[in-house]
């Protein structure tokens, strides 16, 4: 397809021009192949425990240093990586997706069924997400599975409203009812000529998504909500650093600095893109 | 035989939304009525022109004949075939055989499509009409004039011009019985109106399409139209040959608009009949006729009853108790 | 050299693009004398935008003035500073648009609005006040007590564009630019609305340019006329020179393709064949020579310079055709 390459291309050659978006491109792609690569570049088992070696400074050995157990915090922290966009990329996909459907029947569906739609998105995200948490981790028990449960039916509504709100204001466009007057189905409609105005700006606001996903994980952790121990999550690298603050700055620091790189690469990344495919303010290319 | 299109007092109701100050103000109207009983005919080869100021409803009317807009009351016979209402009361017209082009062509055109893409849409949609949808659309272009360097750009790329010669092809491509033609020439230089008017023509001869065009430009009317039907608050007040409406009118808003027409020509003498005031509110329809108001030849009766349709000639008729001789 | 008529002299503006620069302007030359309505006709793509930005001096960042000045009463806006020029813009110069609903704020009243434009006057607002609705009654809108306390939305596009013409007009200046100000009426209101305009002409004494591509309107409404095309003026002269005894091939094909001028009912419209030269990679002899059925050598080779000195020409044939 080279009109897809072609929008590659003239996007990247874009944002090459916008330094903050060509930071959070390098950034990003850094987190991602390090993530990917943890298994190989990890130079310690993330579970194994030293206790000779504990909270240590970090040194030759230990690039960050280790933990309470004496298991090396620079393995932790990739594996943590894993876990965190496993979780993103998952909970991520799956909301956006059925935020998507139920976003577009909304926007372009008979209008009880709109108001339902609402009136559930708006029930949903009115409840706190810890509260919620909890209520789950109470009937399931706390586990990486809870975590993107919970984070996929509280970012659902989100996606939903974002996408009914989109559909609604393009449903009375007129490219839209040129196609009804053409004969097109109600399902040809929504997929050849809704989802593609939809999508591009729904990525965008997915990418930005990420660190506030990620954030999540990491605070369910910290509070025992989420990734069960020993494994490795941002989370419980921060929560068991916390506990020894007075020991070793060593682990917080280490689990504290991929949270914000994650945060600000996203988010540079994101604003960028969004500037690029938001058509007022990109400049139109030569007519020619 | 039955004429293509025959419409029977058709009449379009909108919901009005208040909102929150509805609650509060219940004297304030709950709909508003923007086609009032609106009759006409189209028989096959001819294209009647609808004119009429902004706000007469004649878009509303091109809408609801596509099913767009809901229908209160009256009947539509597409070739003498009653028409159903569906749900919301909208009516089902035969896609294929029903086209509408819309007043803003980049505007109706999908903006993440290719125009290769766009002129190969009907084909998809309906399958009967080509063995191959995207070999159909060249064809396509070189029906309105355009090479095929032209299917690989976006609808934003392109000129009005352009756009609107995209919006005939596709208007075109599954060769309608009955073309709905709003404002084609809106926003296009006087050297490139010809073009897409002469466009809509050459088919009209070869298929003897019925052509209705929504217009407010009076000068492209004489030329295109066989008939013209003006339009006020959703009304047709004068209807007839387009030749014989534009030399005599006989309806004094119909002899308005004609002598608003400014001529390019700075000698020109046009004896102008000034209106008063600008087109009332549909919220807010005069008693009587409805255009008294405004009208220099009022009388007191005209604030009474709306004026029975007057009829002479062959399918001549206006809607005054005193029309111009 | 009078306080407010207009000179545009050798005016050239050119833009950046990523294929090269794109000449917009070339050599513009046209004189708008003082309390005359100039018209100028010009279809998409003939450069009246950059021309007016040049005036107004609100280019934009990728435009540069190559050449040229723009003479108001004889002073150069070109060579003014940027808060000279502010000066100038609302107080000597005011401008009205195609739609007024964009230069007209949605959360301000009315009355607001009028008061506010005139911000550089020292009168109280009781006079500021007396001043928007005498104003307001000038401009032919009716009720106008009334009208103060609304909103841009509650109005119609014909009395929003009255406020607009209202609002420019309040300051008295020497130089009002209508940019298409009424295309996007309806014909009623069109006439209305020129006719208004004449009349405020005459009372202020302003120098107005018209902008339109409605032949009919710059007709009834004009009493001078430039004509552009593709960023050069090939002609200019009275409005009864131009219509009656136009001398370029362009006006003349423009004025037969307008339907309005055709009495008999014709099967096939005509139009102008061809489209706009490039103006990236200008063509070395005449503008319009691809589009012109009339064409000798020369046409091809050498660019012509406007000729006459009432009615102006820019074409090899243009004595000929006289």
């Amino acid at each position: 397809m080279s009109a897809i390459q072609g929008t590659l291309s003239q996007t990247f050659s874009q944002l090459k021009k916008d330094p903050p978006g060509m930071t959070g491109l390098v950034v990003v792609t850094v987190i991602i192949l390090v993530t990917l690569l943890a298994g190989i570049i990890a130079p310690y088992d993330p579970l194994e425990v030293d206790v000779y070696d504990r909270l240590s400074s970090p040194s030759a050995e230990h690039w960050l240093g280790t933990d309470q157990l004496g298991r090396d915090v620079l393995s932790r922290v990739l594996l943590g990586g894993q876990i965190a966009l496993k979780v993103s990329l998952v909970a991520i996909s799956v909301s956006m997706a059925i935020g998507l459907a139920l976003g577009m029947l909304a926007g372009y569906g008979p209008r009880w069924l709109d108001q339902v739609l609402v009136i559930t998105f708006d029930t949903l995200r009115s409840s706190p997400t810890i509260m919620f948490a909890l209520a789950i981790v109470a009937i399931t028990g706390p586990s990486l599975n809870t975590v993107i449960a919970v984070i996929i039916i509280t970012s659902i509504p989100v996606y939903g409203r974002v996408v009914r709100t989109q559909t609604q204001a393009l449903r009375d466009r007129d490219f839209i009812k040129a196609e009804v007057v053409m004969g097109a189905s109600t399902f040809r409609i929504l997929s050849r000529h809704l989802l593609p105005n939809i999508a591009p700006p729904l990525l965008i606001l997915a990418s930005m998504d990420v660190p506030a996903v990620v954030g999540m994980e990491a605070g369910l952790s910290f509070l025992g909500l989420g990734v069960s121990p020993p494994a490795p999550s941002w989370g419980s690298i921060l929560y068991d650093g916390y506990s020894y603050i007075r020991n070793s700055p060593w682990p917080i620091i280490a689990g504290g600095l991929p949270l914000i790189a994650v945060t600000l690469g996203f988010t540079f990344l994101g604003e960028s893109l969004r500037d690029i495919f938001d058509p007022k303010l990109r400049k139109k290319g030569a007519d020619s | 035989m039955s004429a293509l299109l025959s419409v029977r007092d058709l009449r379009v109701r909108y919901p009005l939304d208040g909102g929150l100050a509805s609650l509060f103000d219940r004297e304030s109207a709950s709909h508003v009525d923007v086609a009032h009983g609106v009759s006409l005919e189209i028989e096959r080869g001819e294209t009647i022109a609808i004119v009429g100021e902004s706000g007469s409803g004649k878009t509303t009317l091109a809408m609801a004949i596509c099913g767009l807009a809901p229908v209160l009351g009256g009947e539509v016979c597409f070739n003498g075939e009653l028409l159903e209402t569906g749900k919301n009361r909208r009516l089902l017209p035969d896609r294929k055989r029903v086209a509408l082009m819309f007043q803003d062509p980049v505007g109706s055109l999908s903006p993440r499509m290719t125009v290769g893409k766009l002129l190969a849409e009907p084909f998809h949609i309906h399958p009967g009409f080509s063995d191959n949808p995207n070999r159909s659309a060249p064809d396509l272009l070189a029906l309105v004039g355009r090479g095929e360097e032209f299917a690989d750009r976006y609808p934003h790329q392109l000129s009005g011009g352009q756009a609107r010669r995209v919006s005939v092809a596709r208007a075109l491509a599954l060769e309608p019985e009955l073309l709905i033609a709003d404002e084609p020439t809106a926003g296009l230089d006087v050297s490139i109106q010809g073009e897409v008017l002469n466009l809509l023509s050459q088919p009209q001869k070869k298929m003897g399409l019925g052509i209705m065009i929504i217009t407010h430009n009076l000068n492209i009317v004489r030329h295109v139209a066989d008939r013209m039907a003006i339009m006020y608050l959703g009304r047709f007040i004068e209807q007839g040959d387009a030749q014989l409406v534009l030399d005599r009118p006989r309806h004094p808003y119909t002899a308005a608009l004609l002598s608003a027409n400014p001529k390019p020509d700075p000698d020109a003498q046009i004896d102008r009949i000034e209106l008063r005031s600008e087109v009332p509110s549909l919220l807010q329809r005069p008693a009587g006729c409805e255009f008294h108001p405004r009208c220099p030849y009022a009388r007191e009766q005209c604030g009474n009853s709306f004026p029975e349709t007057s009829k002479t000639g062959q399918s001549r008729t206006f809607n005054c108790f005193y029309p111009l001789g | 050299m009078t306080a407010s008529s207009l000179e545009i002299r050798d005016l050239s503006v050119s833009y950046a693009t990523p294929r090269g620069r794109l000449q917009a302007l070339r050599e513009v030359n046209f004189k708008v004398p003082e309390g005359g309505i100039t018209g100028i006709v010009g279809e998409s793509g003939c450069g009246k935008s950059a021309l007016i930005s040049a005036i107004i001096q609100l280019l934009a960042p990728n435009a540069q003035i190559d050449s040229g000045s723009v003479l108001l009463g004889g002073e150069n806006l070109l060579e003014l500073d940027a808060a000279q020029m502010r000066g100038f813009r609302g107080e000597r110069i005011s401008a009205v648009f195609q739609d007024p609903m964009t230069s007209l704020n949605p959360v301000l009243t009315i009355g607001r609005q009028l008061q506010d434009i005139q911000h550089r006057s020292r009168a109280s607002s009781e006079e500021k006040r007396a001043l928007s609705l005498k104003m307001l009654a000038r401009v032919g809108i009716p009720d106008a007590e009334q009208q103060l306390k609304r909103f841009p939305h509650h109005l119609s596009g014909g009395m929003r564009q009255r406020v607009a013409f209202a609002m420019a007009l309040m300051t008295e200046p020497s130089l009002l630019i209508a940019d298409e100000p009424t295309t996007a009426l309806d014909a009623p209101l069109e006439v209305q609305i020129i006719h208004r305009l004449q009349e405020l002409q005459r009372d202020f004494g302003c120098t107005i340019l018209f902008i339109s591509h409605h032949l009919g309107v710059i007709a009834e409404l004009c009493d001078q006329v430039v004509v552009m095309y593709a960023g050069e003026v090939v002609e200019s002269g009275s409005t009864r020179d131009i219509f009656h005894r136009p001398a370029h091939p362009y006006t003349r094909r423009l004025l037969e393709c307008d339907p309005a001028r055709i009495g008999q009912r014709t099967a096939s419209l005509p139009v102008i064949q061809g489209s706009l030269p490039d103006l990236v990679e200008l063509p070395p002899g005449c503008i319009f020579a691809d589009r012109c059925s009339e064409t000798i050598d020369r046409c091809f080779n050498k660019h012509p310079r406007l000729g006459g000195i009432q009615h102006r020409a820019a074409c090899h044939l243009a004595g000929d055709v006289k």
